[in-house]
């Protein structure tokens, strides 16, 4: 369910899940932190890859974690948090640029996903945030790297407020980079983008990047442990049983 | 000795400080940046100065570190950018605000030259940007100043992105706080340091100064180690292939 494929110098991730609008699993988000690893290994200045598109498959990036796996699981959701955690902090330390194209839809994991990559692309009818809070969910995982995308100020809105926003939203906050006019375009366009990057002396990108993680701090370790473990703190508690447990009944 | 490098007067309570090496697009050489130094020194002096505008001679605001004139000299590019690195954080200490004029291209260091004032003034046709990675070069020592200003996030798309980008783009992205046409460049930039200048010197100085303590503008092993890291990479093969090539090509 993740498709690891070298195209050039560019190397693409794809989530590949069409019927669930790509929603992670604890596997998926293994494969992908593994997926994501192996470049790393390869990487930097050879001629592997030297720029890397996440995306998914069909017209939606990824809709979040596969909250179904919850039902008979309770553990499943503290799997996928952490898994989450991993996959976000091996993107970031990727040293070559990360472009994700969350054309259609990011939705909490998968904005999370998404923020953590260098560049993001997407497009006017895409939905993104994280509307988990009314699921007893908390999104403090994403936090670390939410803030350093868009600043603190509005990390703290978008992580609160469960609405989510568009693709025009986005780009106007930071939070998007690059628009494109629907979900085909944005991921031809990351394409673009990351062969425009791949082009560029390698070295000098890593290095570049790796400064920045230590600028922004987004790649301290004890700051994600802590955004996991307020996550974690609330996964398999009363609330979110309760409130997971009400969309059951809903069917 | 020639013309002066970089020029400093004082008029009315504004200070204005030009880099003044117009035929090289006012590109940082060794020498530019020492009567840089030189002239930011006697600006920290300058009780009578209550705003700063920096700005360059002729078409350009600064084409950037002048690799060219040091890349066969070892230990010079290190050195160039340990001094663009000094120059900026003592821009940055100075007491009265300091307004870029970005008259033309602010390119590199130049742009983190720009960057680095508290406001910043451009035009629709200058050109703005980092465009060091695609040189095999990282921008490291003016970067704190750039996520300072624009945040990381935004930071880390121009800087990875590397290129350049209209004044008007650069305005969007708050890299400057004005974007006017070309021929309104001059009475924006007078007019802005002239209402700055209306203010009083103390409560100015502690502004600034409550405000780079507050973004931690005067960390300087920040900024020390970002010339250390550019400097490593300046010695990289990848580096002194890719600007070699870029140099003979011209």
């Amino acid at each position: 369910m993740v498709l690891l494929e070298h195209r050039g110098g560019v190397a693409v991730v794809t989530l590949s899940r069409p019927e669930k609008r790509n929603a992670l699993t604890p596997a998926m988000l293994t494969d992908l932190a593994l997926a994501v690893q192996s470049l790393r290994e390869a990487a930097p200045g050879t001629e592997h890859a030297r720029a890397l598109v996440i995306q998914g498959e069909g017209p939606v990036f990824c809709a979040g974690f596969d909250l179904s796996m919850c039902r008979d699981d309770p553990g499943a959701i503290g799997a996928m948090l952490t898994g989450l955690s991993k996959a976000g902090r091996a993107v970031r330390r990727l040293p070559m640029p990360v472009i994700c194209a969350a054309g259609g839809g990011a939705i909490a994991g998968g904005c999370a996903l998404a923020a953590s990559c260098d560049i993001l692309v997407t497009d006017p009818g895409a939905k993104l945030g994280y509307p988990v809070v009314r699921l007893g969910v908390s999104p403090a995982v994403s936090g670390p790297m939410l803030a350093a995308q868009i600043g603190a100020g509005r990390a703290r809105e978008r992580m609160l407020d469960p609405e989510t926003i568009g693709g025009e939203e986005a780009l106007r906050i930071g939070l998007a980079h690059h628009l494109a006019p629907d979900a085909d375009a944005v991921k031809a366009l990351a394409m673009e983008i990351a062969q425009a990057m791949a082009a560029k002396p390698p070295h000098a990108l890593a290095a570049t990047k790796r400064w920045l993680n230590e600028l922004d701090g987004s790649d301290r370790d004890n700051r994600h442990a802590g955004a996991l473990g307020a996550s974690l703190a609330l996964a398999g508690g009363d609330e979110e049983q309760e409130r997971l447990a009400a969309i059951w009944r809903k069917g | 000795m020639g013309a002066e490098l970089a020029t400093l007067s004082i008029d009315n309570g504004v200070a204005t400080l030009t880099l003044n090496r117009p035929d090289a697009r006012n590109a940082m050489s060794p020498p530019l940046l020492d009567a840089l130094h030189a002239r930011v020194d006697e600006l920290a002096k300058a009780r009578e100065a209550r705003a700063v505008v920096i700005t360059g001679a002729g078409k350009s605001f600064c084409a950037g570190m002048d690799l060219k004139a040091v890349l066969d000299e070892p230990g010079a590019p290190a050195r160039l950018l340990q001094s663009i690195g000094e120059l900026t954080l003592k821009v940055r200490a100075l007491p009265m605000p300091t307004i870029a004029r970005v008259n033309g291209a602010a390119i590199g260091g130049g742009c983190g030259l720009a960057c680095v004032c508290d406001l910043g003034v451009t035009h629709d046709d200058s050109k703005m940007g980092y465009p060091e990675v695609d040189l095999g070069v990282c921008p490291a020592v003016v970067a704190p100043w750039l996520v300072k200003k624009i945040g990381a996030g935004q930071a880390r798309r121009v800087l990875l992105e590397g290129g350049t980008m209209s004044g008007r783009r650069a305005w969007e992205l708050g890299l400057v706080t004005e974007c006017v046409s070309a021929d309104k460049l001059d009475e924006t930039v007078a007019a802005i340091a002239e209402r700055i200048a209306s203010g009083g010197r103390k409560a100015l100085a502690a502004t600034k100064g409550w405000l780079n303590e507050l973004d931690g503008s005067l960390d300087a092993a920040m900024v020390r180690r970002g010339a250390m890291i550019s400097a490593e990479v300046v010695g990289s093969d990848e580096a002194q292939r890719t600007l070699r090539a870029k140099f003979a090509g011209r």
